[in-house]
């Protein structure tokens, strides 16, 4: 059996730099930077006081990733040009959260200050339960919202692999990454992990990073078979590698093992040995990014030493379950536009992060092929090689 | 698509493994007082999960997550030596659900005067708490914390799941081993339904009539001799009559987990059913997966061609096939 031959035929974005793929491209190539001081709230006395924030009114409630998925989903669909025939939907998402009025009632139905009163919540929650929107809490809400706006009738999946879902989900028909994280429940949880930067920069590969900075947004593709009528393709997906470190939940093989393994057989899938562009995982965190380098050392060879090598986490900060879909936009912008986006943040690169780093402005490129890490928490790995369409 | 099974494991109220789910007794459903007060629950106790999972790893793991881990163990066990370390891994997984004590301590530590405090809460707030909490709040990890204690290290998928997802994690593990990408492949389930939000939840949806269960199942599929074969038949948004005739044609026995409507559908084909759903209770994502359990014991007795059906709280239908080898 020969596999369909995949391709992007429409892509689209909504993130803290524009509300537009096109928009946010542009503003990315100039070295703009979306992190900026909380204002939402007062995060005064935060482990970090910085997110890239996205400005939307939901206006439906209280889930934030909606409206940022809906809005690129219809940009993506609008772009592809194709026939709305059966469709599937690949999201990849985390749990959704309520608001912190839901979450005080929460803490209320448990009697409020001091012990938790299980009995009590037990008995209280059921009121509180009724006034839950329960798609603001079901992680599968977005991809059931998307499948309803394109009338799919194939599979309908979520997958949850924090920040390697985008990726991971990126198989056929409409599939991306929400995130919708800078809010306070999950800056005080990342702020427990301690992986969160207290220098409140998102600066990835550079002597002064120290963590990573939230950042929210929605990135979408849709994918077709070859042979489906739509849209110019803008590239194909060549190849996608997965693996597991199986070694610890916050933090990385410092041998790249698991990461090299994603990297290798997304590679091998797409019979390439060298690509022009690598779209980085990069988070700014001091493990992460130099485990990365030596996995794509140890995977690439020599070719990675041709590669260059940029994250979008610079400008956008973390995405979690939507890094890996806007890591894979930039990757198509390159192949599109021949140039390579710069990692907005990246001034000094540390020793153990060498490579040919893209600093400042975007840079003219022969992009042929691009490679897309998503290495997530819990050492969940996924990478994609995209390439260029030159026919079937 | 037609692969062996050559390892099953798993963790239910009845016991550890298959035969622990087909153990499960209508008087394990027992009142738990402390989250659940008067409702009749399926809890597994912390005698039967044992020291399994060292006590260091389980103060950083949501239920779901420690009820995979110690079915993982079984089943790398149960694969021998080494065969587990470049499996796939594709799991069925819940909205894990941090431990309600440390948000409460959360809250609590941000009330000023009677008032809360949004930025307390980010100061004296994350000091109140447990720092683990973090550990237990991410879907995956309820994956990827069963790899890390076993060394698996394989491609990889967790499916956000309610019932259905599981059988699409299973589908993604079938043809992971198909397309080569691994010799052998762990699929399933593991989730708690005793997370005093998730009970409030399924209250709220109108299904406060289930009784809460928990567990864990998990296959081994590939490389291997093969203690039975098995099919994903198909999977759809809704239930699905001509799909429910289609799984019940030619079939020895049904192992059911669904609604009375569903299981009367399958009763009027005459064909006997093993109603695991009624000892299993809802376990969400853990449900499907125990009742391949539940198939596997089936075929261990001397069925030939079982096959089994799940319908979740959505509605979403999942069928799957076993066969003798």
């Amino acid at each position: 059996v020969t596999a369909r031959r995949v391709v992007v035929r429409g892509v689209g974005a909504w993130s803290p730099l524009a509300t537009t793929w096109p928009a946010t491209a542009e503003a990315l190539a100039a070295g703009a930077s979306a992190v900026a001081p909380v204002t939402a709230w007062d995060a005064s006395e935060f482990p970090c006081r910085v997110a890239a924030a996205c400005t939307v009114d939901s206006g439906e409630g209280e889930d934030r990733r909606r409206p940022l998925a809906r809005a690129a989903a219809r940009e993506a669909w609008q772009a592809a040009g194709v026939s709305r025939g059966r469709i599937g939907v690949f999201i990849g998402a985390e749990s959704g959260r309520a608001s912190f009025r839901t979450v005080l009632e929460l803490g209320r139905a448990a009697g409020a200050g001091g012990r938790f009163d299980a009995a009590a919540f037990a008995v209280r929650a059921r009121a509180f339960a009724a006034r839950i929107d329960a798609s603001v809490i079901s992680p599968a809400a977005i991809a059931a919202d998307l499948a309803r706006e394109v009338n799919a009738t194939g599979p309908v999946l979520t997958v949850s692999l924090a920040c390697a879902s985008g990726a991971a989900a990126i198989d056929v028909a409409l599939a991306g990454g929400v995130g919708a994280d800078a809010e306070p429940l999950m800056l005080a949880g990342f702020g427990l992990l301690g992986a969160l930067s207290a220098r409140g920069e998102s600066c990835p590969f550079d002597q002064r990073r120290d963590g990573f900075v939230v950042g929210e947004g929605a990135a979408m593709l849709v994918l077709t078979a070859a042979d489906v009528a739509g849209a110019p393709p803008s590239c194909e997906i060549a190849g996608v590698g997965r693996s597991l470190d199986g070694y610890r939940l916050t933090a990385p093989e410092p041998d790249g093992d698991g990461a090299a393994r994603a990297i290798a057989t997304a590679m091998a899938d797409a019979r390439e040995e060298v690509v022009e562009h690598v779209q980085a995982h990069g988070t700014s965190t001091p493990l992460n990014d130099p485990a990365e380098i030596v996995a794509l050392r140890r995977a690439l060879g020599a070719a990675f030493e041709c590669a260059q090598v940029s994250s979008v986490k610079g400008a956008v900060g973390h995405w979690v379950a939507g890094a890996g879909a806007i890591g894979a936009l930039c990757a198509i912008d390159a192949i599109v536009h021949q140039r390579v986006l710069p990692t907005a943040g990246l001034r000094a690169p540390d020793a153990p992060c060498a490579a040919r780093h893209v600093m400042g402005r975007a840079v003219a490129c022969d992009v042929r092929a691009a490679l897309v890490n998503a290495f997530a928490f819990g050492g969940a790995n996924a990478s994609l090689v995209l390439r260029r369409w030159e026919g079937a | 698509v037609r692969v062996p099974v050559i390892a099953a494991a798993g963790v239910s109220p009845g016991g550890r493994g298959a035969r622990g789910v087909a153990a499960i007794a209508p008087s394990t459903a027992t009142p738990l007082a402390s989250t659940h007060p008067g409702v009749p629950a399926r809890a597994i106790t912390d005698e039967l999960l044992g020291d399994t999972v060292p006590v260091r790893a389980r103060k950083t793991m949501a239920r779901g997550a420690l009820l995979a881990a110690t079915a993982m163990a079984d089943l790398v066990r149960a694969l021998g030596p080494g065969r587990a370390a470049g499996a796939g891994c594709f799991l069925g997984v819940g909205a894990s659900a941090g431990a309600m004590p440390d948000l409460h301590a959360m809250l609590g530590a941000a009330i000023v005067d009677g008032a809360w405090s949004i930025a307390r809460f980010g100061g004296p707030g994350l000091a109140a708490c447990n720092p683990l909490l973090a550990f237990q709040l991410m879907n995956n990890f309820t994956m990827c914390h069963a790899a890390i204690q076993e060394g698996v290290s394989g491609p990889s998928g967790a499916y956000f799941s309610r019932g259905a997802g599981t059988v699409a994690a299973l589908r993604a593990a079938v043809d992971s081993v198909g397309d080569g990408d691994c010799a052998i492949a762990i699929a399933g389930g593991a989730d708690s339904a005793l997370h005093p939000v998730t009970w409030a939840e399924m209250v709220r949806d109108g299904r406060g009539e289930c009784v809460p269960g928990e567990g864990a199942g998990l296959i081994a599929i590939g490389d291997g001799n093969a203690i039975a074969v098995i099919t994903v038949i198909a999977t759809a948004p809704a239930i699905d009559r001509a799909l429910i005739d289609r799984a019940v044609a030619d079939r020895s026995e049904i192992v059911i987990a669904a609604p009375a409507a569903v299981r009367a559908l399958v009763a009027e084909r005459g064909v006997a059913i093993h109603d695991a759903g009624a000892a299993i209770g809802e376990a969400l994502a853990a449900t499907p997966a125990l009742a391949w359990l539940t198939g596997l014991e089936r075929i261990a007795a001397g069925a030939a061609r079982v096959a089994i059906l799940t319908v979740d709280g959505d509605g979403a239908l999942g069928v799957v096939a076993l066969e003798a080898p």
